[in-house]
């Protein structure tokens, strides 16, 4: 049934929320959003076996290359913040606060 | 009630738990380990959607690509314990557990009302290589052309921030 593969993606978008917002370690919130756009690919995968059109399997590669160039560059700044502040706790990087 | 696919469950089951542990370990390299688990579940949840090629493709760029490049940044950062940094405390850590909870009740129990089942038999030709191949090249041209750039941009952009000095 297609709900299955729903509830599973939700459930991983929830999970991915969670780290994103309750996690302080930059690492941990990086990882957590790879986990929230896999469960919209499970998403679009689902939906496009149902009505078995393969163009939402064409928006999973797209959902791939974003997160791909996302990571690298997410990557890049935590390195590029760690070699400044010597930190990777969002709590300590508050020079923007005001 | 048709039973459930028991391979389904099984994957589920693993990235489900892989990933709330990914979310909950301290340690990075643990939570990197659990994401493996996790992304090789999510391989077998897509080889069961009828997508052999976009399995294959996501084990090799998530597992090959993305989970080295994660673990690569862990050992060259090479945190000690104390540099981990500290979390939220516990209250503010359930409050936001609760919420994201009711994010998932909220699209959960509307989905347990839709009982559409799945073909039995994909068309033919779906989730190949050709047929994804032919709708990525004719219809999503344009998509794919934007996403090369996104991708060379990313490229210019990691190398200006992660290099010490230009």
């Amino acid at each position: 049934m297609i709900s299955h593969y729903l509830i599973v993606s939700a459930a991983l978008f929830a999970i991915g929320a969670f780290g994103v917002l309750a996690r302080r370690n930059l690492l941990i919130i990086l990882m957590s959003v790879e986990i929230m756009l896999n469960g919209v690919n499970v998403a679009l995968l689902a939906f496009a076996r149902l009505h078995g059109n393969t163009q939402g399997q064409v928006f999973v590669l797209m959902v791939m290359g974003v997160a791909a160039a996302e990571v690298s560059v997410g990557l890049a700044i935590l390195i590029a913040v760690f070699r400044n502040r010597k930190t990777v706790d969002t709590g300590d990087l508050k020079s923007l606060q005001g | 009630m048709p039973p459930i696919d028991p391979v389904f469950l099984i994957a589920a089951g693993v990235t489900v738990g892989a990933g709330a542990l990914v979310v909950s370990l301290r340690n990075p390299v643990h939570a990197a380990i659990s994401m493996l688990a996790a992304f090789l579940g999510l391989a077998v949840i897509y080889l069961r959607l009828g997508a052999p090629f976009l399995a294959a493709i996501h084990v090799l760029v998530y597992t090959g690509a993305i989970l080295v490049l994660f673990l690569f940044v862990i050992m060259m950062l090479n945190l000690k314990p104390d540099e981990l940094g500290v979390e939220y405390p516990l209250k503010i850590r359930i409050g936001i557990a609760a919420l994201c909870g009711g994010l998932f009740a909220l699209i959960a129990l509307p989905l347990l009302q839709d009982h559409r089942e799945l073909p039995k038999q994909a068309p033919p030709g779906f989730g190949t290589v050709e047929s994804v191949g032919t709708a990525l090249f004719n219809e999503y041209a344009l998509a794919f052309e934007l996403i090369s750039v996104l991708i060379m941009v990313a490229v210019f952009a990691g190398v200006l921030l992660a290099k010490r000095k230009l």
